[in-house]
């Protein structure tokens, strides 16, 4: 059953289109995470389907009814904002039956929903308390609390975590994938940081300027990226990207020519492109073999080399290009050294000029 | 198109906020400034009025009350303006300094004067400057002058009381937007300058006076808009009448005393009030363009 | 101060050889400055101490300048009693000041509201041109806004007094000033929490704006209850008057008796001077938060 739907939605703010033309659909009890770097417009997205922003054009159905015209209370969605927004003046009990109050619903009710939704997120000893009197994780969960207790159809998350630091982060990302087993609703989650999309998801809806570069789940992204924005956002480090030439074509294989690594060639098993174009190849930090162990080697000078323990990250550059390689092995590397990898054709993805994935 | 229906109603809740606000000001402040321009080119007395064109601006160019009225104003503004707004500035860059005692007694004292009507520190002064009074004894006692002044009945010491007593009441005003504005600064300029050497006298003039020029340019545009529309102070001092002999008569008291005093003349008093709406534009247009000149270079 | 020594003491490395002690020169400047605020200090607060103690002289020894407590103030204090109906003056200006500005607030921070979360080109428009409006002065309207009174028969009413400050240009900046500091997602979460516009204005914005509210009370109270000119104008019946038009009359009088019109004058100051003691950092923050 889909749960949400978008239809050729489009924003503009006069002559400035934001969001060109969006569809997707949401299936219930879906973990959806919008992620993008600044300005792709996932948040307007999320404004959007929550009804914080008009929709210029295009069709918005949650729970298979139009939503367009429906005023934010009455979308059956709840949301988390980035500053938690939690109303300064009320105490957290009153924060969380807010909604309720306006609603409409009995009071004895509202004490019940909302003592519900305490128990769950273990905030009954600060029920009393006012948000100034609370740490950023506890009014981080007021926050989810005040939505759980309208018992939406669709949770919204706007960039939930960004305010906290690194360990409560972690933390918190762990207790919001609790709730979600949990609460068995449909979430989408806005974050413009990839390892949060990767953890929490079942489906990541990449964007940038306003469209959608690919919609899957997160290792079918990291694995098999439509293109190079997605293969270059998706994964930490980033992707290797290889300046090329493509020099030979044949049925269902093509070669190509590595530009800075002494002509390198490397045969993929690619059936598009152009013999003569210039292309690019993708390489993850992971997928660089020992000398000779792949299709193509390669000889790097080494700039620094970070050793984090379990694995390290080599720093490598040839002819000026900078290469990021993981390597388990070469726990002792430093600089001023020159080392030689392999590159296997079938961990290799191939772009053309315009980063289009050629397959 | 349907799609915009949540857009015009933002819309129109928009209008509905501001409404009572624009209503108020239409009725209260817009139409009568409009009529007190049309007004302007009426002659005749009390409600006896036809249009005269450019006759009362001609009346204005030979009227002497109105020249005299006209100078003393500007005296005033030329005068006090500068006087207070460089009294507010020393103060406030010497309070802003942390490590100063007594910081808020002396902001706190400095300040008081602004919560006293304008009517009340007018009786205050008027008391404490009489012929026998507190300020002559004082001056006297300092050997400072030999014979007591007076005050309110010498043409110029008249105005000198009205400088004093307006500075009196405005200065720490002033203070307070400078010291608001001084503690936006970023403390970490000032210790920049310190460790690159700089004096003090030359933070004050190259990192403070720029800084704060937008509240400097804000601060005297709102005296010159008060000095120029003077008339509480200047009332009480002399029931009425800018005396002696019409040194101390300010523009808004002629108007009042055009409105309300002699046989009502609606017309000529609009005309003078234009006067102060015209030299407070000029006025504020050349303060904005000094401050943007600097800006420049 | 030491600051300033350490400055000049790295441009200047000589200064260092002085006999004297390194900061010599930071305690004469910091005396200079405590010297001076000392003076200006004075000098603002002589004239309440003047103000007090001349409720206790006789106007005779107030002219002669005698700036120690004597024993009229009973006999002041009878006087202005008997003169002036307290009780009523008191009401006026109270009504005017608290009406006015209980209005005032309401009405001018729902502009500034209204501007600062609706932004359209036309209503841009219109806030610039009360900007400029607001370099207007009070007697360019004065005699139409008179006109006007007198047709509507509002002459000698409190309405004539309070409607046309109402709606204050000022305040409307004032409280379109402090909205931009009101996070924007506080009234997202109220929207989805269902509140209509007016209720995220009634049961959001009006509390978490609280001190917002309590700096401009001040400020258009003791605007209100300082009012001259235009009550002056309007106000024309003794019984409509306010304590500030008594003030005036008392001391325009041809031989004003001091004694009485600085009792007089602390009863009118004494309500503005309360409140500020009681709200003085509310006040200097309110003062501050229309400059940033």
């Amino acid at each position: 059953m889909s749960s949400l739907s978008l239809r050729g939605v489009r924003k503009s703010y006069g002559n400035v289109e934001v969001i060109k033309g969006v569809d997707l659909d949401i299936k219930s009890k879906e973990f959806v995470v919008f992620v993008g770097p600044s300005g792709c417009g996932k948040s307007t997205l999320l404004r959007m389907i929550a009804g914080l922003e008009h929709i210029t054009a295009g069709e918005l159905d949650i729970g298979g009814q139009r939503m367009n015209d429906v005023d934010p209370s009455k979308r059956g969605i709840a949301m988390v904002f980035q500053s938690y927004a939690l109303y300064p003046h009320m105490t957290v009990r009153e924060n969380m039956g807010f909604a309720l109050r306006f609603a409409g619903v009995a009071k004895e009710q509202i004490a019940r929903q909302v003592g519900d939704a305490a128990r769950i997120l273990a905030l009954e000893p600060l029920l009393d308390r006012f948000p100034k009197e609370l740490s950023g994780g506890q009014r981080q969960r007021v926050a989810i609390g005040r939505a759980i207790v309208r018992n939406p159809q669709v949770f919204l998350f706007d960039e939930p975590l960004s305010n906290l630091d690194a360990e409560l982060r972690v933390h918190m990302r762990i207790e919001i994938a609790r709730l979600h087993k949990e609460l068995q609703t449909t979430i989408i989650y806005v974050t413009h940081d990839q390892v949060e999309a990767m953890t929490l998801a079942d489906t990541i809806v990449v964007l940038r300027d306003g469209i959608i570069e690919q919609v899957g789940r997160p290792l079918d992204l990291y694995d098999d990226p439509a293109n190079q924005f997605v293969a270059g956002f998706i994964g930490s480090p980033k992707m290797n990207f290889l300046p090329a030439t493509i020099v030979d074509k044949a049925t269902g294989k093509i070669t190509v020519e590595l530009i800075h690594h002494d002509k390198a060639r490397l045969t993929l098993p690619v059936t598009s492109g152009v013999v003569g174009d210039p292309v690019t190849v993708g390489v993850r930090a992971e997928h660089f073999g020992t000398a000779g162990a792949g299709n193509a080697d390669i000889t790097l000078d080494v700039d620094v080399a970070e050793h984090l323990g379990s694995t390290s990250y080599v720093y490598a550059n040839a002819g000026g290009e900078a290469l990021v390689i993981e390597r388990e092995e070469s726990r002792h590397e430093t600089g001023s050294e020159r080392i030689t990898v392999s590159i296997s054709a079938d961990k290799a993805h191939l772009f053309d000029s315009k980063g289009r994935r050629l397959r | 198109m349907a799609q915009a229906r949540l857009a015009r109603r933002e819309h129109l809740t928009g209008w509905a906020f501001i409404a009572p606000a624009l209503i108020l000001l239409g009725l209260f402040m817009i139409y009568p400034i409009i009529w007190s321009l049309w007004m302007s080119f009426q002659v005749g007395k009390g409600m006896n009025l036809s249009f005269g064109g450019f006759a009362n601006i001609e009346r204005l160019t030979k009227d002497p009350v109105f020249l005299r009225a006209l100078g003393n104003t500007f005296t005033f503004f030329i005068v006090q303006v500068p006087i207070m707004i460089v009294l507010a500035l020393l103060l406030a860059v010497a309070l802003n300094d942390a490590t100063l005692r007594f910081r808020g007694l002396f902001r706190t004292a400095i300040f008081l004067p602004c919560v006293c009507s304008l009517i009340a520190y007018s009786t205050l002064f008027k008391s404490m400057f009489a012929n026998d009074g507190v300020v002559n004894q004082a001056l006297m006692a300092l050997h400072i002058i030999g014979a007591p002044i007076a005050w309110f009945s010498d043409p110029f010491w008249a105005k000198v009381v009205i400088i004093l007593a307006i500075t009196w009441r405005w200065t720490g005003y002033n203070m307070i937007f400078y010291l608001a504005a001084l503690q936006n600064i970023d403390r970490s300029i000032y210790e920049a300058a310190r460790i690159d050497g700089v004096p003090a006298w030359a933070r004050f003039r190259y990192l403070t006076i720029p800084m704060l020029k937008p509240v400097i340019l804000f601060t005297t545009v709102i005296s010159t808009i008060g000095t120029l529309q003077l008339f509480d102070e200047v009332y009480n001092f002399t029931a009425g009448n800018g005396g002696p002999s019409d040194s101390t008569l300010t523009l808004s008291l002629y108007i009042y005393n055009l409105t309300f005093k002699f046989m009502p003349s609606f017309g000529y008093s609009a005309t003078v009030s234009w006067v102060i709406v015209v030299v407070v534009g000029i006025l504020s247009l050349i303060q904005f363009l000094i401050a943007r000149d600097r800006r420049s270079s | 101060m030491t600051d300033t020594t350490m400055a000049s003491a790295a441009a200047k490395p000589v200064a260092r050889t002085s006999i004297l002690p390194g900061n010599f020169w930071g305690l004469v400047r910091r005396s200079i400055v405590y010297l001076l605020l000392s003076i200006a200090a004075f000098i603002s607060v002589f004239p309440f101490f003047w103000m007090i103690v001349g409720t206790t002289n006789t106007s005779a020894d107030i002219i002669k300048g005698k700036a120690s407590f004597g024993g009229a103030f009973m006999q002041n204090a009878t006087t202005f009693f008997t003169q002036v109906d307290a009780l009523r003056v008191f009401w006026n200006s109270a009504f005017i000041a608290v009406v006015g500005t209980v209005l005032t607030l309401a009405i001018s921070s729902l502009a500034g509201y209204g501007f600062e979360m609706f932004r359209s080109r036309v209503r841009e428009r219109i806030f610039g041109l009360l900007l400029l409006l607001l370099s207007i002065p009070f007697a360019a309207m004065m005699v139409p806004l008179f006109v006007m009174i007198a047709q509507a028969k509002l002459v000698n009413t409190y309405v004539a007094v309070i409607v046309p400050t109402v709606a204050s240009i000022f305040i409307i900046f004032y409280f379109r000033q402090a909205t931009k500091a009101f996070p924007s997602e506080l009234r997202d979460a109220a929207k989805i929490d269902g509140l209509k516009e007016w209720q995220i204005f009634l049961y959001v914005y009006m509390p978490v704006m609280r001190s917002t509210y309590a700096a401009a009370t001040i400020i258009v109270f003791m605007a209100n209850w300082n009012n001259y000119l235009w009550p002056l104008i309007v106000l024309q019946t003794a019984e409509n008057k306010t304590i500030t038009l008594i003030v005036s009359a008392l001391t325009s009088a041809y031989v004003p008796d001091y004694g009485m019109t600085l009792f007089a004058t602390v009863l009118a100051t004494l309500p503005t001077l309360i409140i500020f003691f009681l709200l003085q950092r509310r006040f200097v923050e309110g003062m501050l938060g229309a400059v940033k």
